[in-house]
Parts: structure tokens; C-alpha cells; sequence
């Protein structure tokens, strides 16, 4: 699972990318700056810092990820908002099975001059198999008091209701599993990722 | 042959048994209302003969066309013709009304041996249905359930019942919680599908719904058995006198 780029920048304005290291990235959004981008994440782990520098700057990263067998995923999303009214959010969603383990630290960072501004945190999870684990911490941290915030974390199995609703209506398991997970991880999948997610639900689950 | 042929069966839910040795019997075309206090076993009934999982059947047999249902899987249940329109339809957040149906409707066809319905055929076959039963637009473009009102769900129920076509439709308690209009609109569907050889089990603790479907048949349950049945004046009986009698 390496031919296929798991990143794409939808959009890019006032935003210095910078690339040190595989699967490293620090964005720093300048004035105004707008920044869009979208992970895939499978074996390798993510270590991403954006930087929020100028006033009215705005990120927006979602990151999908797929764990199997014994992977180590450490996934790292660190937001700063160095200056007042600049804005970000963050979507992770991913799914781990076999014996996987996912580590999701999110942070977001808003020192005490920093008013005015808006950070936003969510992560869901879903677990595919007994031994496969989550561990996902998403942390505010922030100096300044007036700002709005929102952080949350959801991880478990897949509903098993919406399971037997779905076969219920006649799609046997394993596709009501593909459904569910597709529409799960739809709001954080770009369409050029859509093949590398069904080859691997159909390796994986 | 009986459609459907249920001889004592026993059923728990953990180790708590539901079902106590439940015989029933629905020939083709019959409309049969199962009534009953609640908690006497009526949805465990439902949700058994579909499949749910979080129920151990531990003795007896249901029949199907013969077949021996028990031993399908909840999709092969349905593919054979079984519908179960839940009395809590479960919301899917991301999944799309028209791509589900058709997903549903497909996967029945291929269980048939027949060919996919492709998009513009499929279009045509719902779009009817839709419009038969007040179905809008934007709702078939809306999510699974989500954000439907309660009276809105049932009627969505009502809609993927007649999409599906099956042989043997559940309504599982179909008339809690609706007004008199969702009322009406479900019993006209219910009447409609009727024609023919379709049978229902319908799963009531009152009369609404049955004032607008006659049932051809009645059957009073009771601590997780069938204690008796009858024809269409027992919905009388039971509205005047109470589950107490029986």
C-alpha cells in the first residue's frame, strides 16, 4: 500500500508547506491564509504542525486512517493559533483490525493574546476486531479567554442495530459493513482516495 | 403448505426466555394481527423471525415456504421474503436513501438469479413507489432515517416494504407514536400491497391500524405464547374487555 500519494492540498493561500522528513509536514498560514488538506494514513505514522500566523488565517485538515495487523500507527496533529481571530479544524476518522494499535494525539494551542479565535477537535474511531485498540487524545490548550473551542472523541464497533437494519433489508455482512464504513470515513475521503480505501476494506474486512 | 409455520418455539434474550413455546400458523395472502399486553413477547416475535442476533433461539422451528429459517442468515431471511418494518427504524448517518434502496433492491435480485436494476431503470421503479406514497424528493436524497420525524420513518418503513416486494411483511407495532393522517397513509399502503397473495403480521396493542387493515385472522399472545385465535371480531372483543379475559 505505497503507490498512491496520501496527501492532497485542496487549497492553498498565504501558506508556506514545508516537507523535512516522509510523512512530516509544517504549514505556516500567513495573513488571510487559507489552508485545506486531506491525509491517508495506513503504515505510516503522521506528524503535522500547522501554524496559524496572521490574522484571519484558516486550516481545515481531515485525516482517514486504516490500521491492520500489527501496525504501530502514531498519528500527531498539532495546531497553534499564534495569532487572534484565525480559525482551524481537524476531522480524523479512522478504522483499526487485527492486532493494530492507533495512538491520535490532537492538540490545539492558543496562547494568551490569541483572542477571538476558533479551534475545533473531533476524532471517531471505529474498532474492527477485539485486539485491535484506539488509544486517541484529543487536548485543548488554551491561555486566552475568549475564544471558542470544541473537542470530542468516540471510538467502539460498529452498531450493531444499523448492521441488522441493513440485513434486514437483504445486504448480507459484509457488504452492510462496506456501507456503514464507507459513509463512516465519506466526510473525511476525497475521491481520490475512494480507491485505496476499497481495496483495502476489501483485503481487511 | 402454511407460509409461514411457527411450532413451540423458545426464545431468550440472555438468560431471561421470551418466547415459551409459541405455535403460529399465516397462509399466503392471510393479514394476521398478533395482539397482546405489553411485554407478553410480540417484538421478541418480530425481531426472531428477522434474525436479530441479541436473541438465542434454543427449541422449536419456523418455517418459511418450507424452508427452515432459523438456519439463514437476517439477509437470506429477507432475500427469501421476509420484511420486517421495525417499530424503531435505526438511523444511518451518511447513507443515502436512494443508493441504500438500491443497494437493497440489487442484492435481492442477484439472491433471485436476475439481473441488476441500473440507474435509470431504477430511477423509473422508484420514483412510482414514491409518488404512491407521498414520498418527496428530497427526502429520498436525505440520509436513512436521520432527522426523520417519527410518523416520517414509518412511512419510510411503509416505502422500502413496497420497493422490496416481499412476501411476508412484519409491521411491528406500525401505529405507535403516528397521527391519524401517517395512520391512514400506512393502512391505504398496507391495502394496497395486500392484493394478491402478500401476507402481513401485524404486531399491535390496539385497534388504530386495524381500522384500516381488516385482518383475516387474530392471534392473542400472551406470556410469550399464542393463547388464542380468531377472526376479525376479536379486535372487538379485546378493545372492550381487555387482555384480562383471555
Amino acid at each position: 500500500m505505497t503507490n498512491f500519494n496520501p496527501f492532497l492540498i485542496h487549497e492553498q493561500k498565504n501558506t508556506i508547506v514545508q516537507n523535512p522528513e516522509p510523512f512530516k509536514w509544517v504549514f505556516d498560514v500567513q495573513k488571510d491564509g487559507i489552508l485545506t488538506a486531506d491525509f491517508l494514513q495506513t503504515d505510516k505514522n503522521l506528524d503535522v504542525l500547522v501554524l496559524l500566523n496572521g490574522e484571519g488565517a484558516k486550516s481545515k485538515i481531515n485525516c482517514a486512517y486504516l490500521s491492520n495487523k500489527n501496525n504501530r500507527l502514531n498519528l500527531d496533529i498539532k495546531v497553534v493559533h499564534k495569532v487572534k481571530n484565525t480559525f482551524s479544524e481537524q476531522k480524523i476518522k479512522g478504522l483499526a483490525t487485527d492486532n493494530s494499535f492507533v495512538n491520535f494525539c490532537g492538540l490545539i494551542e492558543i496562547p494568551h493574546d490569541s483572542q477571538k479565535c476558533d479551534g475545533r477537535l473531533n476524532h471517531r474511531g471505529v474498532l474492527l476486531s477485539s485486539k485491535a485498540s484506539i488509544l486517541a487524545i484529543p487536548q485543548l490548550e488554551i491561555w486566552a479567554d475568549d475564544v471558542q473551542c470544541a473537542h470530542g472523541s468516540a471510538v467502539g464497533p460498529l452498531d450493531k442495530n444499523q448492521l441488522f437494519y441493513l440485513q434486514a433489508r437483504g445486504l448480507n455482512k459484509f457488504d452492510a459493513t462496506r456501507l456503514l464504513l464507507h459513509s463512516f470515513l465519506a466526510d473525511v475521503m476525497p475521491k481520490d482516495f475512494e480507491s485505496v480505501i476499497e481495496k483495502w476494506m476489501v483485503e481487511n474486512v | 403448505m402454511a407460509l409461514l409455520e411457527i411450532k413451540n418455539l423458545h426464545a431468550f434474550v440472555g438468560d431471561k426466555e421470551i418466547l415459551k413455546g409459541l405455535n403460529l400458523k399465516i397462509e399466503s395472502g392471510e393479514v394476521h394481527a398478533i395482539m397482546g399486553p405489553n411485554g407478553c413477547g410480540k417484538s421478541t416475535l418480530s425481531s426472531v423471525i428477522a434474525g436479530h442476533p441479541a436473541y438465542t433461539v434454543t427449541d422449536g422451528e419456523i418455517l418459511f415456504k418450507g424452508l427452515d429459517l432459523l438456519k439463514m442468515t437476517p439477509d437470506e431471511r429477507a432475500n427469501t421474503g421476509v420484511f420486517l418494518a421495525f417499530q424503531h427504524p435505526v438511523e444511518l448517518p451518511g447513507v443515502g436513501l436512494a443508493q441504500f434502496l438500491k443497494t437493497a433492491l440489487n442484492a435481492k435480485r442477484k439472491f433471485l438469479g436476475q439481473d441488476p436494476m441500473d440507474a435509470v431503470q431504477f430511477m423509473k421503479y422508484m420514483n412510482l413507489r414514491a409518488t404512491a406514497l407521498g414520498i418527496k424528493n428530497d427526502m429520498l436524497k436525505r440520509s436513512v432515517n436521520v432527522g426523520f420525524s417519527g410518523g416520517e420513518k414509518k412511512r419510510l418503513e411503509t416505502f422500502q416494504m413496497a420497493m422490496l416486494e416481499p412476501d411476508f411483511c412484519i409491521l411491528d407495532e406500525m401505529d405507535s407514536g403516528l397521527d391519524v393522517d401517517a395512520l391512514k397513509v400506512v393502512g391505504q399502503a398496507v391495502s394496497v400491497m395486500r392484493e394478491g397473495k402478500r401476507s402481513f403480521m401485524i404486531i399491535t396493542h390496539h385497534d388504530d391500524l386495524l381500522q384500516y387493515v381488516q385482518p383475516d385472522k387474530v392471534s392473542v399472545m400472551r406470556d410469550g405464547q399464542v393463547i388464542t385465535t380468531g377472526g376479525a371480531d376479536l379486535v372487538h372483543e379485546i378493545e372492550e374487555k381487555g387482555y384480562d379475559k383471555f
